[in-house]
């Protein structure tokens, strides 16, 4: 009997998740139709005039297009690559992007083009905090000595110029001292061919640059990815020791940055679609292969899925822990009186936690209350994760201890034991079998919600997906294979919090 | 040892914000006496029964308890509670236990005694109140009846020198009232003190080995049951017993 009724549950559980992936798949491919959008109605830069333009958020080419022309309609992205996908699917009429990444992102997607016309030159440098006047004399020492021996031009010739790619790889010379501390570098890694992950690790024109710059200086190298608007915020608050993204040098930068000697020059081009069509199916062997298995892309998955696990298990056990700490504190303040101090200090903490977004938490935490510590990242979205969760559960758990019959505490009570052990032995069990639902709804929230630890760098599941789709411009396979994966976690959940339901309830009749 | 006197109550006082609820009552109550309280609803007989065990914080006086006071801050209140258990009017049984665990998990965690021990003590109070065969049922699955004789044998579990009922009938069916009356009637020729806020005068008076008349917070009356019942010398008692009986 009971068996029957599991398998016959197992099988409804996995019907409904194929009928949720066949609907995802009807929406999509039903919004697409309008994709052969064809070719973009952008000629030249004088029709960005009133045109739906893509940019990257804070990029040159962003401020470059709002000052210019007013009128466009202009749209920001987090990342060039987002900006690109929404091209092609018609969302934006054209992006305006700087030169090398747009030529790689052409050469990828044949239904795209770069227009002729070029506008404003522009320097890359290196960004330095303000205070740290010495690292940046020894970065322009480092830059002068490598732009005259002639190491930048072949680094930056290896990844750009059809003649010349791949023709050189820097190395770390033999016997390099290395002893003399690390430098962090933050940087966008979706910005080929300046940054770009390839195989697992981070490479480009500007990781190699600052390779050799730390060679020169005699340090480690630790390349931390981020958002693009992080990176300033975070050299600024000393999480990193400089940002390199191909950064131009502007004058709103300057206020808050110092920078370094350029180290190259680009321009900004406008990328359309030249009405060609690319391949436009969403499932193909050959996308599957191109999104999964080339570079061992699925990599990224297996380990943003651990990250992620790892992350919501040990936020799980603060909120929870936290949670019940928290709420008998609040309920013994409710029906005895006491301890009213705290009481008010936990009802603040509830009242700025549940008042505010978890991401600005999570920002708060990274980079205003650990700012100078140079802290692992997991811990600090854990300890966000866990604490925003605590005030949640704390609500959840008090409202169970609130509805437990009084008499049941002057039970426990008169018979001897103290009020914790009244509370453990009576109260709390009860109570948590009138909560678990409500419970069991905030651990799959909480889940879900550790998928934006990618705003501070964690490579989390979510992130993953971002990675490969920042390197195969197909944003259905990446998205779809990512969202599976959290519907199969929180259904083994829900499981688990159901069969736990059950089982107290046969106990408790 | 006839004239041991267990607990000791000089000028209790209790009042709720405004209310005074208790305004004053001395009492000597010695082990073995079987002590009724009866009186008019709202007249505090409730109220002086849960601050004997603490469930309430006098406002004035003192309880002494074998010469303890238990109002005193240094008091360990949770080892002179375990001399004196508490019997409710809605039972309070803990729903998410067997009614062998209700009966064991005090004995266990607070008198050191071993899970056999416990149990065996449970097994033999069970079948003296007649429910061996609800062992290992829940509270939900019995009546209000068997769950009343279920609280007592907990209290008893304990081992206490004294038990105190809070109106222990009142939220019974009429059919059940008489079944757990005589639970109290036997364990009353047990030795054990005990004392009974109730409704029922014919317990008082066939039972109790003294009857006390609370009226306005105040004992008013206090004697033997042929006394209070055969010869009332208050008026308000005298009004009140031609209303119950």
């Amino acid at each position: 009997m009971n068996y029957i009724n599991s398998k016959s549950k197992r099988i409804t559980a996995l019907f409904l998740l194929f009928l949720t992936a066949g609907c995802m798949l009807l929406t999509i491919s039903a919004c697409n139709t309008r994709d052969s959008a064809g070719k973009s109605p952008i000629e030249s830069v004088n029709d960005l005039a009133d045109a739906k333009v893509g940019v990257q958020l804070g990029t040159v080419g962003d401020t470059y297009v709002s000052d210019q022309y007013p009128n466009a309609d202009i749209e920001q992205f987090n990342k060039g690559a987002d900006a690109i996908q929404a091209l092609k699917q018609g969302k934006v009429d054209c992006v305006v992007i700087d030169k090398f990444p747009a030529q790689a992102f052409v050469s990828a997607n044949k239904d795209l083009s770069i227009l002729d016309q070029e506008f404003t030159n522009e320097e890359y440098a290196i960004c330095v905090a303000k205070e740290n006047t010495d690292l940046l004399n020894d970065i322009n020492a480092a830059l002068n000595q490598l732009n005259s021996n002639g190491t930048i031009e072949k680094i930056i010739d290896n990844y750009i110029g059809d003649d010349t790619k791949g023709s050189y790889q820097y190395k770390t010379p033999d016997g390099t001292d290395k002893s003399k501390g690390t430098l962090v570098m933050a940087t966008n890694a979706a910005f080929e061919p300046y940054e770009y992950m390839d195989g697992g690790k981070i490479t480009g024109i500007d990781a190699d640059i600052a390779l050799a710059i730390s060679d020169i200086l005699g340090m480690e190298l630790e390349i931390e990815d981020m958002e693009f608007d992080s990176i300033i915020s975070a050299v600024q608050s000393g999480k990193a020791d400089f940002g390199m993204a191909g950064l131009t040098v502007t004058e709103d930068r300057l206020l808050s940055i110092n920078f370094s000697d350029s180290y190259t020059t680009s321009t900004q081009v406008i990328v359309v679609r030249n009405g060609n069509t690319d391949d436009s199916s969403f499932i193909s062997i050959e996308k599957i292969k191109n999104n999964f298995i080339k570079d061992n892309r699925w990599q990224y998955i297996a380990k943003g899925l651990g990250t992620t696990l790892v992350i919501s298990f040990f936020s799980v056990i603060i909120g929870v822990v936290l949670g019940v700490i928290f709420a008998i504190i609040r309920a013994t303040c409710d029906k005895t009186g006491k301890l009213k101090l705290l009481n008010l200090l936990i009802r603040i903490f509830v009242t700025i936690i549940r008042g505010t977004p978890v991401m600005i938490q999570l920002l708060i935490i990274y980079y205003v209350i650990f700012a100078s510590s140079n802290i692992d990242k997991v811990p600090v979205a854990i300890i966000a994760f866990g604490l925003n969760s605590s005030a949640y559960m704390t609500e959840i758990v008090r409202s169970g201890i609130m509805s437990i019959d009084n008499g049941q505490f002057e039970a426990g009570r008169s018979l001897g034991f103290s009020y914790i052990q009244t509370m453990r032995y009576f109260i709390l069990p009860q109570a948590f079998k009138n909560v678990l639902p409500a419970v069991g709804n905030e651990l799959i929230v909480l889940i879900k919600e550790t998928s934006i630890s990618g705003y501070i760098g964690i490579m989390d599941m979510t992130r993953a997906g971002d990675y490969i789709r920042s390197r195969t411009y197909d944003a259905f396979l990446p998205l779809i294979a990512v969202a599976l994966i959290y519907l199969a976690i929180v259904m083994i959940l829900s499981t688990l919090v159901g069969k736990l339901e059950r089982r107290l309830n046969k106990d408790g009749k | 040892m006839e004239n041991d006197i267990m607990i000791s109550i000089r000028n209790l006082h209790k009042s709720f914000k405004d209310t005074d609820v208790l305004k004053g009552i001395d009492i000597d109550i010695k082990r073995g006496e079987v002590i009724a309280i009866i009186g008019p609803s709202g007249c505090g007989k409730s109220t002086f029964l849960r601050c004997i065990n603490h469930l309430e914080e006098p406002t004035g006086g003192e309880i002494l308890i074998d010469g303890i006071n238990i109002n005193d801050k240094k008091t360990d209140i949770n080892k002179q509670r375990q001399k004196m258990m508490m019997v409710f009017q809605n039972f309070n049984l803990f729903p998410h236990m067997s009614i062998l665990e209700n009966l064991t998990i005090a004995p266990i965690k607070l008198k050191n005694k071993t899970k056999t021990e416990a149990e065996e003590k449970a097994r033999e109070l069970l079948a003296r109140v007649g429910l061996t065969e609800k062992i290992n049922a829940y509270p939900g699955q019995l009546s209000g009846g068997q769950k009343q004789r279920v609280a007592i044998c907990r209290a008893l579990a304990m081992e206490p020198e004294a038990i105190l009922f809070d109106e222990p009938t009142s939220a019974l069916d009429p059919e059940m009232v008489g079944e757990v009356l005589d639970v109290m009637k036997n364990l009353a020729g047990s030795g054990i003190t005990m004392i009974c806020v109730t409704h029922e005068m014919g317990f008082a008076r066939e039972v109790a080995s003294r009857v006390i008349f609370i009226d306005e917070g105040r004992i008013a009356e206090c004697g033997t049951p042929a006394e209070i019942f055969g010869n009332p010398k208050n008026r308000r008692l005298k009004d009140f017993l031609s209303k119950v009986l």
